[in-house]
């Protein structure tokens, strides 16, 4: 991550981790996005209808 | 013939307006009591506030809507209360004032049988010092009106920076004691992405601040998620968010004034501090409206509807308890007042037992810590939960309340958008479940952790996007409307 580089050591934003270039490419991959939209659907709906229950 | 008075048309007052004209026989009664005429999907501000919607893509005119539902709508604000009528007249009443430019300032008394109070919270500029939106460079998303005047003050700092002057940016929470962080995260997320996606963020220093002891408390005391092979706090998810985008922050921060250039904070530690600032977003404190109640001999009874924070009394647990004792029992359930059974509270507008975040207190005495929360989802499934068992009272004659709802069983769901856009946007998908921790039924992490998370990415976005049109589908009542949930 090159915004990593200008983080003060020791301050608290040096210290939670950061996501990889892997990461974030999948964050943005499209068929794979597809895919988890259908999933985050699913799961958004299990809670609603709990919550309705 | 029933009498139903809805005070409020936001999402809890609008969602139970719908559900009583749809199951409710033209011979009853249905009004509502709204200062504005205009619905407005509120999680959708955040885009105004950037430029990437306006006001007319968020909100839409009641006044037809519920002439076509035969709603008798009064475009007016409430004052007082008379539950049990006065000497002239036996049913109780809303004494109203109009807003509407025809009747501006007219009182009427607005009888009813039940009565809605879905007035949501008074958004408490005035208990910050100096916090005035539109005034010199503070903004606010809280209404569409203020979300179309951030998005000019906005642009006006980014033409400053592509001129090249340097422009600090303060977004988070305006008092020690306000609520709503996910709002103001959001904003700040997309404040951030909006500068990046213009190449301009060698000049811009973004900084979050806020009453949260720890990030991603979101005044739910934070949750546990499962991601990674590792189940961590909210925290880490927050402040990573953060870290990946350089946006710094300021926590335990309770504001106490702003002026024109420079944000003056206490924190727990007791310090007073000071932020400069180009351009500040801060959430208020919430509050309620201030109404007055009155009793048939017109005695104060102020206290009876209303708790010290002018939000309605419910079936709520009020008993003052540390923090340890604190359960999901004390949650209501129904929101029903408890001295007149036939005025409900969904929304906002109920007083909450206490925070769902550990309170906190500074060295010199000041609470500072994120207040409970109440988003769309909760208040959506509450204004339905009243309004079906307000139309079963009205239908069987019996005032047993069969349907329930609490924040301490129901989860929701939170799409925390980080920038628009269908290929380039990002969001966090969040769930939670339940709203409020029950360490009863969950010891180990306060939810249930295999529906409790939280996922960033573009389908985030494409969700918030869905939602926006979804839920305004809902709420102008087209058809099949109640096929969509809350």
């Amino acid at each position: 991550m090159e915004n990593r580089l200008v983080i003060d050591k020791y301050s608290e934003q040096y210290y939670p981790p950061t996501p990889t270039n892997f990461t974030l490419f999948w964050r943005k991959f499209i068929p794979f996005q597809i895919l988890r939209f259908i999933i985050l659907t699913l799961k958004i709906i299990k809670i609603v209808v709990k919550g309705h229950s | 013939m029933a009498k139903v008075v809805v005070l409020g048309a936001g999402v809890a007052g609008h969602t139970a307006a719908s559900y009583l004209q749809k199951y409710l026989s033209k011979q009853h009664q249905i009004t509502v009591v709204s200062p504005t005429s205009t619905y407005q999907w509120i999680p959708s501000n955040i885009w105004v506030g950037v430029g990437r919607m306006t006001a007319e893509d968020i909100k839409f005119d009641l006044i037809p809507l519920y002439k076509k539902w035969g709603i008798e709508f009064l475009q007016a604000k409430a004052i007082s209360f008379y539950p049990e009528g006065d000497n002239d007249t036996n049913s109780g009443y809303v004494e109203v004032e109009y807003t509407s430019p025809q009747k501006f300032g007219l009182k009427q008394k607005v009888p009813f049988d039940f009565l809605i109070n879905a007035t949501g919270p008074k958004l408490n500029f005035g208990a910050t010092e100096g916090l005035i939106p539109g005034q010199g460079n503070i903004a606010s998303v809280c209404t569409f009106g203020h979300a179309t005047e951030a998005w000019k003050l906005f642009k006006e700092k980014l033409d400053k920076m592509k001129n090249g002057q340097k422009q600090t940016f303060v977004i988070g929470t305006g008092h020690p004691t306000a609520t709503c962080q996910g709002a103001a995260f959001e904003y700040i997320l997309n404040v951030d992405f909006e500068i990046k996606r213009r190449g301009l963020q060698d000049l811009a220093e973004v900084i979050w601040i806020t009453n949260e002891y720890e990030l991603g408390d979101f005044g739910m005391g934070g949750a546990f998620i499962k991601k990674g092979g590792f189940i961590s706090n909210t925290k880490l998810f927050a402040e990573s968010y953060f870290v990946e985008r350089n946006i710094k922050w300021i926590k335990r921060a309770g504001v106490k004034k702003i002026d024109a250039h420079k944000i003056f904070y206490e924190n727990l530690d007791g310090e007073y501090l000071e932020q400069n600032y180009d351009f500040a977003m801060l959430i208020p404190g919430f509050a309620g409206h201030g109404f007055k109640a009155f009793d048939k001999q017109n005695s104060d009874i102020t206290d009876c509807l209303f708790a010290p924070n002018g939000l309605m009394k419910v079936d709520a647990d009020y008993t003052p308890r540390p923090f340890e004792q604190w359960s999901v029992q004390d949650w209501p359930q129904t929101y029903q007042n408890p001295s007149y059974p036939n005025i409900f509270a969904p929304g906002i507008a109920f007083a909450p037992p206490h925070s769902i975040s550990k309170p906190m207190t500074s060295k010199n005495g000041t609470p500072i810590f994120a207040t409970a929360p109440r988003t769309g989802m909760p208040s959506g499934v509450m204004g339905k939960v009243t309004a079906e068992n307000i139309i079963a009272w009205i239908k069987t004659g019996d005032p047993e309340i069969k349907h329930r709802a609490s924040m301490g069983r129901m989860g929701a769901a939170c799409i925390v958008s980080a920038g628009y856009g269908m290929s380039k946007g990002t969001a966090a998908t969040m769930t939670v479940s339940p709203v409020v921790p029950d360490w009863d039924k969950f010891p180990e992490w306060g939810r249930d952790i295999k529906t409790t998370m939280g996922e960033p990415g573009l389908a985030g976005h494409w969700l918030k996007w869905l939602m926006h049109y979804m839920f305004l589908y809902k709420a102008k009542g087209k058809p099949f409307w109640w096929l969509i949930p809350e």
